[in-house]
């Protein structure tokens, strides 16, 4: 490994092309098919027949053999293992393949190879995000489709169950990358004044770890789907079809994923802010971000850990969840939980951080009450890890146990609070700069105050027995993921577009869209909401006649929604291939990643900045 | 509520703003509380026992708690969208103050949020605690309570079983819950009771029907293939009606 | 946010910048895998406390004999042995420390030896078990536990392999952080099997 490789479209044309060199997108895909069908074939060939207690072990076995021979095989052929087995041989990475791998001059080809540049990352996060949303969206439609009419009967109740926990699952996937992935890896490390991330191998580790754990999760719809909702309670995921392994993988890669991202974000801000870049110097999206990373760093191996039991159900038999075996289905649903509710903050806390990053920026004046606004996602971070058993009040796991959770679960509300004080704070007599972020954050202020209000009613034990179950927790979450959380998003994507893609998000349209998803949401919600109170349980393929309308305003509102999300689409690709080119600071903004210019040079800054004051000197001083 | 604006020089309720911000408040508090609880209360259906007739006044009470919080993020926006508004592609000028804390707003606002947290807990533990003296109620009768995919069954204790609840009025209930399968959720909804059916455990919970009726029993956890159609009716009868149809099941019991 | 510049040589940072950047990353990434372990203790014991069905350890019925736990005898040798491996890193990161190159030689080969005695153990472990996956509860944990133990263990002698073979090519002249963050891993690797060896003592 001495040839220099300073133009790598030569070194390839050489008769000795280094292995680092070969290895994209296509050597991935083609070996890990190759190494699936491989153990797939010796799985069917070799593994002995099941004895009479269990009817699908063996086929559970193949499929999930197949499953990780995939894993491995796409992660070595995206070039995953090739450092660490140097390091294990003693022949590090040399300053050009180092160079290599960050894609110096490689061109549109560095976005299909294990490119460890943050700026790569951050564009590949957001195509994959796009593409999340895009499937979870319109299997959201083929849910609204079915429930058009009481009787449902559209489409077959396996495959309706199917596409319900599918569509659940991905969004939370979706939401969970859309803030600390794309924006997380491109905007972040410039905006804290380093060259890259802390582990740049990792960055791209953990991409490509979600582009692997997505072809399991394809192929389970082809072989029986995940017919138990996205939270795939056990025992019914024990007796679900093979489908449930895809699953299983699916959460297993994807933790990994949320690991390796999480060491790697929280690493880099800790250890590799600007020289000068104090901790209240420091943007409060920054924060935002590594509370959300730092939270899914003990969240998911939970979630793993559920996964590998379910597994293990599933393909050997043994008895976790299985309760003639000594099993326990409170189990499972203590285990998810744990993950569950912190993850549902690691969503949301990146994207009102990201909406609080942009308030000075449109009210031209100083954020109000830095302090609080970190005090708020501090707290939300550590209560969040207390709360999980509000999602059993009535599973009867601990009777005992429910006051102490609804006091911790109330609790939070007076972070959540914090959180709305900075925002309005910092909007009091401000000078409104009216643009698609600046309507976003009154978007927000809107959607969360309702989600955290119907929130205040399901942590109520007696209240949250009625409501348990029901379409009105559907009407929540939906509340603070989708309208708290992607009109964050929405916003960063716009807010960041000119720095990310080096052109102008069209103003027309964004406004546009701006306006038919927050107004098909809430309408779209708004039904869902009654059809709740009124009694329809979640999840059903059919329903009573008496939940007609409602379920009629909501799939007229869902359709809104996705017109909506496509003239965002449009937007997204006809500003990226000609909007306009966009100045180095076109908010006249003071964080630092607006002071480097479009492109961005590979390394960010020539010379590293130094930070004397906070980001948010706005306003006019007083005389 | 005005005192939680933010200030930092004397006579702040003089700026301008505050007395907007105020004005809103004072309109969007009584339009938010009367427009919430009536959202709810007009969508649940008419409560069936005492419970259910908690949880309404429940959500009554904590709408009209939360609608002068809600009115004041909403009135402080909208007097920030009425007061100064600038569309262009270049910024406005910056504002004319540099106001980045307010000790006082943040104290008021901490306080208040802790006070309506504590009010919600103690609520909610008051209903809680009527609910826990439920499940021991002495002459109340018990119901084993089965769920299976996808169909409930109902084991009464003096040997009669049904796939139809009957309950009389005004007499407490105990129901004890199973599954033999997978996880169902045990919910009649007028009576506003809930409890989950596990494989492997009973579990409880109790209500006093106090109206004559037909009311709906669904299944709230998703449990496969026909979730959507584990449901069935519960019939409230008078405690004469109740005997005899008890009887008569029992008979059946008997004869089969 | 007022900006100053100053010169800045990107390529050549500063190992102790970088050595204390990996080591906090590492850690980071044990975070997680605490997380996992301290999972898996509380699966055993919630499992163990609620007893469903009487199948913790199932009783003897007609067709099958009772169940009856292993000693946890085994585990803690393995343990024991991870134990070894962990003194003999410290001794050799002692020696990189102290630029004793035989020292640091010697411990590194001696820990992949225990981490390669600690898996055979381990795999001992698992395959004389006297139970097969579907016996109940109990059963169900134990394996769990011995894989977690043997994948943890199978990472333990990568990293010993690369962390001896590195010592030996005389890699770590200059950065003996990479040895430091061997130990870090080291320690988790005899505490994690330590907290299996723990839960299994309690059967």
């Amino acid at each position: 490994m001495t040839t220099t490789m300073n133009h790598p479209a030569a070194a390839a044309g050489k008769s000795r092309t280094p292995i680092i060199e070969r290895l994209n997108i296509v050597t991935a895909f083609a070996l890990g098919a190759i190494s699936a069908f491989v153990v797939w074939r010796l799985a069917l060939q070799f593994l002995p027949a099941d004895s009479e207690v269990r009817l699908f072990t063996r086929e559970d076995k193949i499929t999930l053999l197949s499953m990780i021979a995939w894993f491995v095989g796409f992660m070595t052929g995206i070039g995953a293992l090739v450092a660490p087995f140097r390091w294990v041989m003693g022949k590090d990475l040399s300053h050009d393949e180092n160079m290599f791998l960050a894609g110096k001059d490689m061109g549109i080809k560095r976005y299909f190879r294990y490119t460890t540049d943050h700026k790569v990352v951050g564009i590949q996060y957001l195509i994959i995000t796009m593409v999340i949303f895009g499937i979870g969206g319109i299997l959201a439609m083929l849910i609204r489709a079915n429930l058009g009419t009481p009787e449902g009967g559209l489409i077959h109740p396996q495959a309706y169950n199917s596409i319900v926990g599918t569509h659940g699952i991905i969004m939370i996937v979706g939401t969970i990358i859309m803030v600390t992935g794309p924006i997380g890896n491109f905007i972040m490390p410039i905006m804290i004044g380093a060259r890259d991330m802390a582990f740049p191998r990792l960055n791209a580790l953990s991409f490509w770890l979600i582009v692997a754990a997505a072809i399991p999760l394809i192929w389970a719809q082809f072989i029986g789907g995940i017919s138990t909702g996205w939270s795939a309670y056990n025992p019914l995921a024990g007796q679900a079809p093979l489908g449930m392994n895809g699953y299983i993988m699916f959460i297993c890669i994807f933790a990994l994923s949320t690991m390796v991202a999480g060491a790697n974000i929280t690493t880099t801000v800790v250890r590799m802010r600007a020289k000068g870049m104090t901790w209240n110097r420091t943007p409060i999206f920054i924060y935002g971000v590594v509370a959300s990373v730092a939270l899914a760093l003990p969240a998911f191996p939970v979630f793993f850990l559920s996964q590998v039991m379910s597994g293990m159900d599933r393909a050997l038999d043994t008895s976790f969840y299985n309760t003639a075996g000594g099993g326990s289905g409170w189990l499972y649903e203590n285990l998810f939980w744990i993950m569950g509710h912190p993850e549902v903050y690691v969503i949301l806390i990146p994207a009102v951080a990201a909406l609080m990053e942009m308030a000075p920026v449109f009210t031209r004046r100083p954020l109000f009450s830095f302090n609080v606004a970190v005090m708020g996602i501090a707290g939300i971070s550590g209560l969040s890890i207390l709360v999980w058993a509000h999602h059993m009040y009535i599973s009867g796991w601990a009777p005992l146990l429910n006051a102490p959770f609804m006091l911790t679960t109330e609790l939070i509300s007076i972070p959540t609070g914090m959180l709305f004080l900075v925002l309005v704070g910092t909007l009091w007599r401000g000078r409104l700069w009216m643009t698609m972020p600046t309507l976003s954050i009154f978007a927000l202020l809107w959607n969360f105050m309702i989600g955290g209000i119907t929130g205040i009613y399901l942590s109520d034990v007696p209240a949250d027995a009625f409501l348990h179950g029901s379409m009105y927790v559907t009407a929540h979450f939906h509340y603070t993921l989708m309208g708290a959380g992607l009109t964050g998003a929405l916003a960063s994507l716009v807010y960041w577009f000119p720095k990310m893609t080096g052109r102008m998000f069209d103003k027309k349209l964004s406004w546009i869209s701006f306006w038919m998803v927050q107004i098909g949401f809430n309408v779209t919600f708004g039904g869902m909401f009654i059809v709740g109170l009124q009694g329809q349980p979640r999840r059903v393929e059919a329903y009573a006649a008496l939940f007609n309308r409602g379920n009629l305003i909501t799939s007229i509102g869902a359709a809104v929604i996705m017109s909506g999300m496509l003239v965002l689409l449009y937007g997204v690709i006809s500003s990226w291939r000609h909007g306009v080119v966009a100045p180095m600071n076109p908010w006249h903004a003071k964080t630092l990643e607006w002071t480097v210019a479009n492109p961005i040079p590979l390394e960010n800054f020539a010379v590293l900045p130094v930070v004397t004051s906070d980001p948010y000197g706005y306003g006019k001083e007083k005389k | 509520m005005t005192e939680l604006k933010p200030s930092t020089k004397n006579k702040w309720w003089k700026h301008p703003d505050v007395k907007k911000t105020f004005i809103f408040w004072l309109i969007f508090t009584p339009a938010i509380g009367i427009f919430g609880t009536q959202f709810h209360v007009l969508s649940m259906p008419d409560p069936a026992s005492e419970v259910m007739g908690g949880v309404i006044g429940l959500m009554r009470l904590f709408t009209w708690a939360a609608a002068p919080v809600a009115a004041l993020v909403f009135a402080i926006c909208a007097t920030a969208l009425t007061s100064s508004r600038h569309y262009g592609d270049n910024p406005p000028a910056d504002a004319d103050h540099q106001i980045s804390n307010s000790p006082r707003a943040n104290a008021t606002w901490i306080v208040v949020s802790a006070m309506l947290c504590l009010f919600a807990l103690v609520t909610g533990l008051v209903v809680l605690q009527k609910e826990g003296d439920a499940l021991h109620e002495e002459n109340a009768i018990h119901v084993n309570v089965t769920g299976q995919q996808w169909a409930w069954n109902y084991d009464y204790a003096d040997g009669a079983r049904s796939e139809v609840l009957y309950l009389p009025v005004d007499v407490p209930v105990v129901f004890h819950i199973t599954s033999k399968d997978v996880k169902h959720s045990f919910w009649i909804v007028e009576m506003g009771i809930k409890m989950d059916a596990n494989p492997g455990y009973t579990t409880e919970t109790a209500v006093t029907p106090n109206k004559i009726g037909v009311f709906n029993v669904r299944c709230a956890e998703l449990c496969g293939l026909l979730h959507a159609y584990m449901q069935n009716k519960v019939h409230v009868v008078s405690k004469a009606d109740y005997e005899k149809w008890l009887a008569d099941r029992s008979a059946l019991e008997a004869r089969s | 946010m007022s900006v100053e510049t100053h010169s800045h040589n990107a390529h050549h940072e500063d190992p102790d910048v970088v050595g204390s950047r990996n080591r906090l990353g590492v850690i980071l990434i044990l975070v997680a895998d605490i997380a996992f372990a301290l999972s898996m203790v509380f699966v055993y014991f919630y499992l163990r406390a609620q007893n469903v069905n009487d199948m913790w350890l199932p009783k003897a019925t007609e067709e099958h004999a009772a169940i009856v736990a292993v000693s946890s005898s085994k585990a803690w040798t393995v343990t024991a042995i991870a134990a070894v491996g962990l003194l003999t890193h410290f001794y050799a990161l002692k020696g990189a420390r102290a630029h004793n190159d035989v020292q640091l030689k010697l411990g590194s080969l001696i820990a992949l030896i225990a981490s390669i005695t600690a898996i055979y153990f381990q795999y001992n472990t698992f395959v004389t078990a006297p139970f097969t996956f579907s016996d109940g509860a109990y059963v169900s944990c134990f394996y769990l536990f011995a894989v977690m133990n043997f994948v943890h263990l199978a990472l333990t002698v990568f990293i010993s392999f690369g962390n001896w073979n590195r010592a030996r090519l005389g890699l770590y002249a200059a950065n003996v952080w990479h040895v430091d963050i061997v130990n870090v891993w080291w320690v988790w690797m005899v505490v994690s099997s330590l907290l299996g060896a723990f839960c299994l003592s309690f059967p």
